[in-house]
């Protein structure tokens, strides 16, 4: 029969629980989409090979250049111009983050790469 | 139009036939073909109407250009008309040969001796000049000097001769004049010994009438002895007379003859001479004639028949006289046909210098005025005027490049020359044979062997070198026997999908499959693919011209989309792609990453492209694609 395990050692494993639980929670709160601590999505590695970047979540700020395609109910896909970059980029803006979006305006996008390497925007403020 | 190509392969081989022989004989047996009604071809085909005509005029026209001929030549008919009078003009190449012997020559001092001999001649026998017998004995025997020279061709002999003939016949008048003179003295003599003793007889009868009465029987028969005597000496007598009489009607009728026989054999030469434009010594025996003859003996009575054809619908009496005026009248015409001849060439007037050459030349061929026209002068005339000759004949024999590089070389001789004239005829004809050909072809792919085999005769008419007529028929040779391989050929191409192949090999595999109705839908879109490729290739290259590679590059990638392993269509791209390198970089890119399903990605690659060439088609079709991909992920996404 195996030796029992003593009870300090248990609640040492607890406490680590707990505090990891915390961690985890602290950043799923931050990464909410409405922190700027993002990091700026790297556009020209991301044109080479958006597949590398799926998952991720990053910022960008970018002006409004084309609208490329709206569609109710589901929102519209724009050609934006990021900042420090000549390069467009095609993101999705569903209909619940989107306001009123005109061609020229700038905006700080919050963004994780979805499926196919769309830059999916969770949320957006002028800047 | 491959619905009309059932049931032509026999027709085929028939055209092919008559193509064949046409090449190998160079015309055609138009015995065999029927006269050509054929009208133009109603698909494409436009046949031309009356290619005859056009070649007709075309020959027209270089026998206008370039027959070299005096317009009073008309060597069909053989005569030389000059100022209403005809002379027999010889047979075009013999007078050719002498033409051209004359332009070959140089004039020589023996010829200049020559025409101050003659010439000299003819001043003493003027009226104006002495006309002593002397006079005429010493011009008389400067003909034997003239016929010493080859230019006289022995003519002054036979004025000698006759001249000689004319005073050995006077000659011998003179001796029959005196004989008839003495037989006239015998004749007064004999008339009066016949009238003597006629007077005796009638003496005699009287006297025996007064004695009869008193005469005796006996004494009457002595009387009558002496009357029988007396009457048989007058029958003597008489019978003299008449012989004597008999030989002077004799000499006179030998003497009238004698002399009638000398003017006309004058006459004759006279007129002999001027027939032959010997106008010289026309001029020389008239002299002599005038100074032999009286001047009631001047009408011609011989060659009246000739005159008259010398002289057509003249109905004048023809003397010495005008026979004179006519060869002078000659002599002068030459002199300012000369000058004309010389004035025009100094003006580079040389085609009208040819001309009137010609007529002068053969007015005064034997007259040594033509010898002021300078050697050089006459060798320039006989390179235009063998050039003009084998301009002719090359234009008879249809060879028009070869009578358009004569017409330029002509050009170079004279100024005058209508070269564009000729340039242009030449160049219609071509034109309407060619378009002939192409008819045919047109009928031969409609199937219509009869109007495709009278379209190539009206082509062979109008110029029988055609090169179009030998692409014919290798074209047509090519079709005959693609029919029995065609089928098989096909198979094998497109099981290759070697579109290229089977579009290059249409003609052939269009015959071959006319009637097969599995193959043929399948070689129409095979040739409509390719044309369509050739088509977007040849309008890429356009576009590359005028500084478009991007919108070249878009045509060659629709290309492609048609048949990715077309040759020439690849050909173009990789001459091309180092151009657009930039943007064919990121229209592959969004190609690869649509592929993969990286809607995204590919349509931010075709994003990137457009900011390279923002009029591109491709981008604007595959940003529109990807866009429309994305949202329908977004959609069923949005659904589950």
């Amino acid at each position: 029969m195996p030796p029992t395990k003593l009870p300090h050692i248990r609640l040492r494993r607890s406490l680590a629980v707990c505090l990891a639980l915390a961690l985890s929670f602290s950043l799923t709160a931050c990464s909410g989409g409405k922190s700027s601590d993002l990091e700026t999505l790297p556009i020209d590695t991301y044109l080479e090979k958006p597949g590398d970047f799926l998952g991720n979540r990053y910022v960008l700020r970018a002006q409004i250049d084309e609208q490329l395609k709206w569609e109710k109910g589901l929102g519209r896909v724009l050609a934006v111009v990021a900042e420090g970059s000549d390069a467009r980029l095609p993101v999705f803006v569903p209909e619940s983050v989107g306001e009123n979006l005109h061609v020229g305006q700038r905006y700080e996008l919050q963004a994780i790469i979805e499926q196919g390497g769309l830059i999916y925007v969770e949320a957006l403020h002028k800047y | 139009m491959w619905k009309h190509y059932t049931s032509i392969s026999l027709g085929l081989c028939a055209l092919l036939f008559f193509a064949a022989s046409a090449s190998a004989q160079g015309g055609f047996p138009m015995g065999s073909v029927a006269p050509s009604t054929s009208q133009p071809a109603r698909a494409n085909a436009s046949a031309p109407t009356g290619g005859m005509l056009e070649s007709n005029t075309f020959l027209e026209m270089a026998n206008r250009v370039f027959d070299p001929s005096s317009d009073s030549m008309d060597f069909e008919n053989g005569s030389f008309e000059w100022k209403g009078k005809n002379f027999n003009l010889s047979e075009q190449r013999a007078f050719r040969s002498r033409f051209e012997r004359f332009l070959l020559a140089s004039p020589t001092e023996e010829e200049e001796q020559y025409a101050k001999l003659m010439a000299d001649i003819i001043d003493r026998l003027s009226v104006s000049n002495n006309n002593s017998d002397d006079a005429i004995l010493d011009t008389w025997e400067l003909l034997f000097r003239a016929s010493r020279f080859d230019l006289d061709g022995g003519n002054s002999t036979i004025v000698a001769n006759q001249v000689f003939n004319a005073w050995r016949i006077r000659k011998e008048a003179r001796g029959v004049t005196m004989s008839q003179r003495e037989l006239q003295q015998v004749r007064q003599y004999q008339q009066e010994v016949v009238a003597n003793r006629a007077m005796a007889l009638k003496n005699i009868r009287e006297k025996r009438l007064r004695e009869s009465s008193s005469n005796q029987r006996d004494e009457g028969e002595a009387a009558s002895g002496e009357t029988e005597a007396v009457t048989s000496e007058v029958a003597f007598r008489m019978l003299d007379l008449a012989e004597t009489e008999a030989r002077i009607i004799a000499l006179e009728t030998q003497s009238a003859m004698t002399g009638l026989q000398a003017k006309l054999q004058f006459q004759s030469q006279i007129v002999s001479f001027m027939l032959q434009r010997r106008f010289e010594h026309a001029l020389v025996l008239a002299g002599f004639y005038q100074s032999i003859f009286k001047g009631s003996h001047q009408s011609l009575e011989v060659g009246k028949d000739q005159l008259q054809e010398f002289l057509p619908g003249s109905d004048l009496a023809f003397t010495v006289d005008s026979m004179t005026f006519i060869a002078r009248e000659a002599i002068n015409d030459v002199n300012k046909g000369v000058d004309a001849v010389n004035a025009a060439y100094k003006e580079d007037r040389n085609l009208i210098a040819l001309e009137r050459l010609q007529e002068v030349f053969f007015l005064g061929e034997y007259l040594t005025e033509l010898n002021k026209i300078p050697t050089d002068q006459r060798r320039h005339m006989l390179d235009l005027y063998r050039g003009l000759i084998e301009a002719g004949e090359l234009a008879e024999a249809k060879d028009y490049d070869g009578v358009s590089e004569l017409a330029n070389e002509i050009s170079k001789l004279a100024d005058d020359f209508p070269k564009n004239r000729v340039l242009s005829a030449v160049q219609t004809a071509k034109s309407m044979s060619d378009m002939a050909v192409f008819a045919a072809s047109q009928y031969r792919n409609l199937g219509d062997i009869d109007k495709a085999r009278a379209e190539l005769q009206t082509a062979i008419d109008i110029w029988p070198s055609n090169p179009a007529i030998r692409e014919f028929q290798q074209e047509t040779t090519k079709l005959a026997t693609a029919g029995s391989q065609g089928v098989q050929i096909f198979d094998d191409l497109y099981k290759r999908m070697d579109r290229r192949g089977i579009y290059e090999r249409r003609m052939d595999l269009g015959f071959a499959l006319a009637e097969d109705t599995q193959r043929r839908p399948l070689l129409m879109e095979v040739v409509e693919q390719v044309a369509r490729i050739d088509l977007l290739v040849n309008q890429s290259k356009e576009l590359v011209k005028q500084g478009e590679a991007y919108a070249a590059w878009e045509l060659l990638v629709e290309a492609a989309k048609v048949d990715p392993s077309d040759g020439p269509m690849n050909q173009a791209r990789a001459e091309l792609a180092p151009r657009v390198a930039d943007f064919v970089l990121q229209i592959d890119r969004a190609e690869r990453q649509s592929e993969d399903g990286h809607h995204a990605g590919s349509l931010a690659a075709y994003l990137a492209a457009q900011d390279i060439y923002p009029i591109s088609r491709l981008c604007r079709q595959g940003i529109q694609r990807e866009t429309e991909a994305l949202m329908s992920g977004l959609r069923t996404e949005e659904s589950l």
